[in-house]
């Protein structure tokens, strides 16, 4: 109990940190209202021109609230990668090292604790927008499920920022991964159209990769709450975590090896 | 008065240049990560053409050549001029400083003293994003260059505008950085969506139409409105900019902190 203690306290302290500074905050939460009305427009044109009120099943409303959720996923989502790429090169890994936590936990408590503030805040201004444009969100009985799935969303982030981090062990530059990994979530994990109304051929590989449960599962959830849909969403992320959280300790491990630290 | 400057900036960007090419795996990494990633984000609109065609009279071709002029311009702005993503962090910290020591103009010393090296990925992308658009006639490739050089100095011409605001508003890189989403994003999607009330602030608040619609329309077909407007709004941003630039700087302070440029 101890043990976890220490981080739920690094956890508690990272969220008022990032609360320390409300203004910087709420500026930086609000690209989400202007990825909102840009997507309601093009997504408004589109159905007309469908001249159909759904789209495999998803009205125009349900549209904008997956976008909204799948967007404070994505805003809200750790971003360590270059913290600890810059912590790894620069030596200052060091520091951390010595202290009486994890490494890797200890980024995991920070990273959490600024996502859940972050992301509820950029849920709060999303929510707002699309709220305004569209009406009122999908029945409030499916947001503990669309909440856990995002939470497993974030762990998933997590655990490849994390690795995309670790990869300075070994690379100059790791901020490539970073986009490229971040743009393969957009279009894989259906961060600008659910993953319902790509080509078949196309479900079915995104289907079988980790960026849907980071995207797509959560924010169906959240608009077609579905007890069947939630145990898939919480078993991929449960399948995916233990790959790629075994892959970050085997390579965190590894990287530790690697690592020499000269003078103080 | 601006012909002594152009072997000042031409010295600077080689400076940067072999500054950014002394890592080559970094440099290359950055290049050709910053084109990788544009190419995947661009799958969006394949795919959601794939799926309708067309969005009010715009197609994937279309796309090709605003992403063509869009990434492009952003990658040249950020590459010849970098510092103008982290101007007001520059105004705020007292750095300008090293700058008003010199003998040389300070915005523009300042602006072109950091390259940003994936601004070359993304300029190449642009270029690439053009030809895939399959218009090679001489006269389209022109018009490209005048649309390019025109959305460059737009882009260039309202970041430094809204860093400038660091002059009276302290630490405003959150501001600059909800600036840059707003035309990076709004450059990038066919400006028919819009209403006329969102299309008039994409030609003033936030001049998105001059760095995408605007001069993408005057690359497929010529007119003269279009080229007037081009440059008419390339001649107003920048001259903005310098003029909000000069007033902020009467209100600078210096902090006196000790700084070494790299």
């Amino acid at each position: 109990m101890k043990r976890i203690g220490k981080y739920w306290a690094i956890f508690k302290t990272q969220i008022l940190n990032t609360l320390a500074y409300p203004g910087e905050l709420a500026w930086r939460s609000l690209s989400i209202i202007l990825f909102l009305w840009v997507f309601a427009n093009l997504w408004r044109v589109t159905y007309r021109a469908e001249g159909s009120g759904t789209l495999n099943g998803i009205s125009l409303k349900d549209m904008l609230w997956y976008l909204m959720l799948a967007e404070t996923i994505e805003l809200g989502k750790p971003r360590l990668a270059r913290v600890m790429a810059d912590a790894v090169k620069d030596g200052s890994v060091a520091y951390l090292l010595n202290k009486p936590y994890h490494f890797i936990l200890y980024h995991l408590s920070t990273g959490m604790g600024e996502s859940l503030v972050r992301g509820s805040m950029t849920a709060l201004f999303g929510g707002a927008i699309v709220w305004l444009m569209m009406g009122p969100p999908p029945d409030p009985r499916g947001w503990p499920l669309a909440a856990a799935g995002v939470l497993g969303a974030w762990l998933l982030h997590f655990c490849v920022n994390a690795l995309i981090g670790l990869a300075a062990f070994v690379s100059e530059e790791v901020a490539p991964y970073e986009w490229i990994y971040q743009k393969l979530a957009f279009i894989l994990g259906g961060l600008f159209i659910p993953l319902d109304l790509y080509p078949l051929w196309l479900q079915n590989i995104a289907r079988y990769l980790p960026f849907a449960y980071m995207l797509y599962g959560p924010a169906r959830l959240f608009i077609a709450p579905d007890i069947g849909l939630f145990l898939n969403v919480l078993g991929g992320q449960i399948f995916w975590l233990a790959v790629l959280g075994g892959l970050l300790f085997f390579f965190y491990s590894r990287g530790m090896r690697r690592l020499a630290i000269n003078g103080g | 008065m601006i012909r002594r400057q152009i072997p000042f900036l031409l010295a600077l960007w080689k400076a940067n240049l072999q500054a950014a090419m002394e890592y080559r795996g970094a440099f290359l990494a950055q290049v050709l990560g910053m084109m990788l990633n544009n190419a995947v984000y661009f799958v969006f609109w394949i795919l959601f053409f794939d799926r309708f065609k067309q969005v009010n009279g715009w197609n994937l071709n279309d796309m090709l050549l605003l992403f063509g002029i869009a990434a492009g311009s952003f990658g040249l702005g950020v590459f010849l001029f970098g510092n103008l993503m982290f101007l007001g962090d520059i105004i705020a910290k007292g750095r300008l400083d090293y700058y008003l020591s010199l003998p040389r103009p300070v915005l523009l010393h300042a602006l072109a003293s950091r390259s940003i090296t994936s601004g070359l990925g993304d300029f190449t992308y642009g270029m690439i994003s053009f030809m895939l658009a399959g218009q090679f006639g001489a006269d389209t490739m022109a018009r490209f260059f005048l649309g390019l050089i025109s959305a460059t100095a737009v882009f260039v011409g309202f970041m430094v505008l809204v860093q400038s605001l660091a002059f009276w508003l302290g630490n405003s890189s959150a501001l600059a950085q909800l600036a840059l989403n707003a035309i990076v994003t709004f450059a990038l999607y066919p400006i028919s969506l819009f209403d006329n009330t969102a299309k008039f602030l994409l030609f003033t608040l936030v001049p998105a139409a001059f760095m995408g619609a605007i001069p993408a329309g005057f690359v497929r077909s010529f007119s003269w409105s279009a080229l007037a407007q081009l440059t008419l709004a390339a001649i107003v941003f920048l001259g903005l900019a310098v003029w909000t630039f000069r007033r902020g700087l009467r209100r600078y302070e210096s902090g006196s902190a000790i700084q070494i440029e790299t």
